[in-house]
């Protein structure tokens, strides 16, 4: 019975894969999206997440809320146009960049060399850690410990690549849809530990204080920025001033007052490969 | 942290509307090119005959998931812009022409070999024998097997969630990431596509059961 999903999902992640291998080399070269271009068709389309809240979930009326959102509302009033928000997921969201089905992400996307070989990153506009995490229990205190231990993780996550590149060759990786199927896998004890970030953390205390899930060690400091298309450095260029401004103005500290209820920390430099 | 509430139930129920819609169009869509496919297969133009099997073999051979992500991604690199709604519809109705083209094909040919024969003595050109003598002896056998397909492509179209379209899978995730309950959540989405396909396969049960009535 459950062979099946996960045969699917593997699928999935082979197909985005590959179509986000296959992409670059064939996308057709589209005119590029810039400042000006976009002022003069008044409309911007961002790709967020909405599954993966407060970053990027819904609001009581379904529609896209949460950090990015707000940033995304924010650039495109700097910009002076409409704002097309289209959902995209974790794994779809470099194949939706690249065929030009948005003009940007905004999506909580971890900025790592892998990803850089296929889209621009703006400078971070937004961090968090991630962690292995496990109840209090599991004897595991670093990467050598997880030998023969079941970890999940969100796949095509950056968590994913982090336990990749610190776990022993013996760790058993188990790769689910999203942070909540992966939550799961804890929660129904499929796995022992799991790779999440503060904010699973914080909804697995609160749901099932009895597990006494706690961080074991840190997998990485991920710093996110926005994403472009190869050729649109133009966009980049303008988004990065448009990130300084918001940190200048306190906007952006405001924006995660909101969403985390405490204030943002100074944001991560932008890391150099 | 949102709590689960009515909204979010209703949301999810009120998204198997586009689970509906999208079955519909593929199954639309798939009966045109169904019946294209069953006529060139079971047709005498050998070229037709060796596309429509290899287009059957095609589609029969390689997973639903990767004909709706390249039916997504693959128009966007020759700059043509389809939405995840359009790419649904089309991939499943490929998928479904597949399908329903060697359903229907077999229907044709377990009409007898006679009726074709006597159809032909009385004078009747293809096109006549199909419609008014074939045809209608194949329609009644198809229909179980029909139907039966018709519940696989339900349930199928909670795939095109991989590319974004908000059926009701993709709506039960994007709920439950942001709730964190996913047994009611799925179990709620489980009962939903149940309560689709079951009438249709009682339906088709009960069909089948008259068919062996009409024919003993």
């Amino acid at each position: 019975m459950t062979r099946k999903p996960v045969g699917r999902r593997t699928l999935g992640a082979v197909a985005l894969g590959g179509a986000a291998v296959l992409l670059p080399g064939l996308a057709r070269r589209a005119a590029a999206a810039t400042p000006d271009e976009i002022k003069r068709r008044g409309q911007i389309s961002v790709g967020v997440l909405t599954d993966y809240p407060p970053f990027g979930g819904i609001d009581e009326n379904q529609k896209p809320a949460g950090y990015d959102v707000d940033v995304a509302g924010l650039l495109a009033k700097a910009l002076g146009v409409e704002l097309q928000l289209v959902p995209v997921t974790g794994p779809n969201r470099i194949p939706f960049l690249l065929t030009n089905k948005v003009d940007m992400l905004i999506a909580t996307f971890g900025i790592t060399e892998e990803r850089s070989k296929q889209v621009l990153f703006s400078n971070p506009y937004s961090a968090f850690t991630t962690y292995i995490l496990a109840p209090r229990s599991t004897n595991i205190r670093g990467p050598e410990d997880l030998k023969g231990v079941r970890v999940g993780v969100a796949r095509a996550s950056t968590q994913d690549s982090a336990l990749m590149a610190v776990a022993p060759r013996e760790v058993r990786v188990m790769r689910f849809d999203d942070d909540a199927t992966t939550t799961q896998s804890i929660i129904s004890g499929q796995v022992q530990a799991i790779g999440a970030s503060s904010t699973v953390l914080a909804q697995l205390t609160a749901n099932y204080p009895n597990l006494q899930i706690e961080p074991k060690f840190t997998l990485r400091a991920q710093a996110n920025g926005m994403a472009f298309r190869k050729q649109d450095e133009a966009l980049r260029d303008w988004s990065n001033s448009f990130i300084a401004s918001l940190v200048q103005s306190g906007e952006l500290d405001r924006i995660h007052q909101r969403w985390f209820k405490a204030p943002m920390d100074p944001l991560p430099p932008m890391p150099q490969f | 942290m949102r709590s689960l509430g009515l909204n979010e139930i209703l949301f999810i129920l009120a998204a198997a509307r586009w689970t509906l819609l999208l079955s519909a169009c593929a199954f639309v869509g798939g009966s045109v090119g169904g019946i294209l496919i069953a006529l060139m297969r079971s047709g005498r133009i050998k070229a037709l005959r060796w596309f429509a099997f290899g287009y059957i073999k095609l589609f029969q051979g390689t997973p639903l998931l990767m004909q709706l992500v390249l039916a997504f991604f693959v128009p966007g690199i020759f700059g043509i812009d389809v939405n995840p709604w359009g790419a649904a519809a089309l991939g499943l109705s490929l998928h479904a022409s597949a399908f329903l083209g060697e359903i229907w094909r077999g229907s044709i040919e377990v009409v007898p070999r006679g009726q074709w024969e006597s159809s032909a003595a009385l004078g009747l050109r293809y096109w006549s024998q199909m419609r008014l003598v074939v045809l209608p002896q194949a329609f009644r056998i198809a229909i179980p097997p029909t139907v039966g397909f018709l519940v696989q492509l339900i349930k199928g179209t909670s795939l095109a969630s991989i590319i974004g379209f908000v059926e009701l899978t993709r709506a039960a995730q994007v709920i439950n990431n942001a709730t964190f309950h996913p047994f009611t959540i799925f179990g709620i989405v489980g009962l939903t596509y149940f309560a689709l396909c079951w009438p249709l396969s009682a339906y088709s049960k009960r069909m089948e059961r008259k068919l062996a009535l009409a024919s003993r």
